[in-house]
């Protein structure tokens, strides 16, 4: 299973990183430090799964969301942001992001996150 | 004369990451107070000395306004001081739109123009304190209006060697209201603040 991880932030991606490989030590990771690469890496690896940030340089999470989707409508998008307002959280799960959650992410959230998704 | 202390990319990145984390967490407690939307900006961290800062703060800040100005400081195991810069302009609009009247009074500005600082400083100091695991106490803030953009006195320029600048801006466009968050803090903090990153480090490769 492959797993895209967009942030700007190397601790952001990280820390992601290694809590979703201490639950699934199987996942393949994939970083993007950018909205412009997370689309062009989940092009290339088609992974089940992308985190997505939302304030990053070049291109941000909502333009990424939309070219992700975009590409595949079934797309199973995880925003993983410090923006909380829910206006913001409204914003992109309009844009098919399947759940919006705060930064920092917790391993027992993480784990929720996870079984909610299909594999 | 006091050594200067080095910020790695890994450093800048925790400290930009921690700061993303409390700009939003500011942002929406003041969208609540506002009952509105607003735009959170990626933290810009620049390490400085106060020649730079004050160019710095020529560059963002426009020089033609009058700016409410309302600096905050606060101490504990890591301290600084945090500035939050408005123009009048934006104050004025802050006041309207929380007392919800056409032409609120330079007291109400002033009430207006503090309580957001306190909001701003309290959210994001205490959410970047708190994700380093330390606690810091707040001091009273205080306001001034100055015209222009010269924002740092001459006597405060003889306490500062090294600063770390972290700047961002909070936009409520269709309240105009945006204003500018600088928060400094110098010498031996630094090297504390590197400390706690430090330990935020080794924790994540652990």
């Amino acid at each position: 299973m492959k797993i895209l991880v967009a942030d700007d932030s190397k601790l952001a991606r990280l820390s992601l990183i290694k809590i979703v490989k201490e639950l699934e030590p199987h996942c393949e990771m994939i970083e993007a430090e950018n909205g412009q690469v997370a689309v062009e890496k989940f092009q290339e690896n088609a992974p089940s799964v992308v985190f997505l940030d939302l304030t990053m340089p070049i291109m941000d999470g909502y333009e990424a969301l939309e070219k992700i989707i975009e590409m595949n409508p079934k797309a199973q998008v995880v925003v993983v942001t410090a923006d909380i307002q829910s206006q913001a959280q409204a914003q992109v799960m309009a844009l098919g992001a399947k759940m919006v959650i705060p930064k920092p992410i917790s391993s027992e959230k993480m784990q929720t996150v996870l079984q909610q998704l299909v594999f | 004369m006091v050594k200067r202390v080095e910020f790695s990319g890994d450093h800048l990145d925790v400290l930009r990451e921690l700061m993303n984390i409390a700009v939003g967490n500011a942002t929406a407690s003041i969208a609540d107070l506002l009952k509105a939307f607003g735009t959170m900006h990626i933290p810009n961290i620049t390490i400085s000395d106060i020649k730079g800062l004050k160019q710095y703060i020529q560059e963002t800040i426009p020089s033609q306004s009058s700016h409410y100005v309302t600096k905050q400081l606060f101490g504990g195991p890591l301290g600084g001081e945090f500035i939050f810069v408005i123009t009048d302009e934006a104050a004025i609009n802050l006041g309207n739109h929380l007392y919800d009247v056409d032409a609120p009074n330079d007291a109400d500005i002033y009430d207006a123009v503090i309580e957001l600082t306190n909001i701003l400083s309290a959210t994001m100091i205490s959410r970047l304190t708190e994700e380093l695991n330390v606690k810091v106490q707040f001091f009273v803030p205080s306001t001034q209006i100055i015209k222009g953009n010269d924002l740092i006195y001459l006597e405060e320029t003889l306490l500062y060697s090294q600063i770390i600048i972290i700047s961002t801006q909070m936009e409520f466009q269709n309240q105009n209201i945006n204003g500018h968050i600088f928060i400094l803090t110098k010498d031996a903090m630094i090297q504390s603040l590197k400390d706690l990153i430090d330990q935020k480090l080794e924790e994540l490769y652990a």
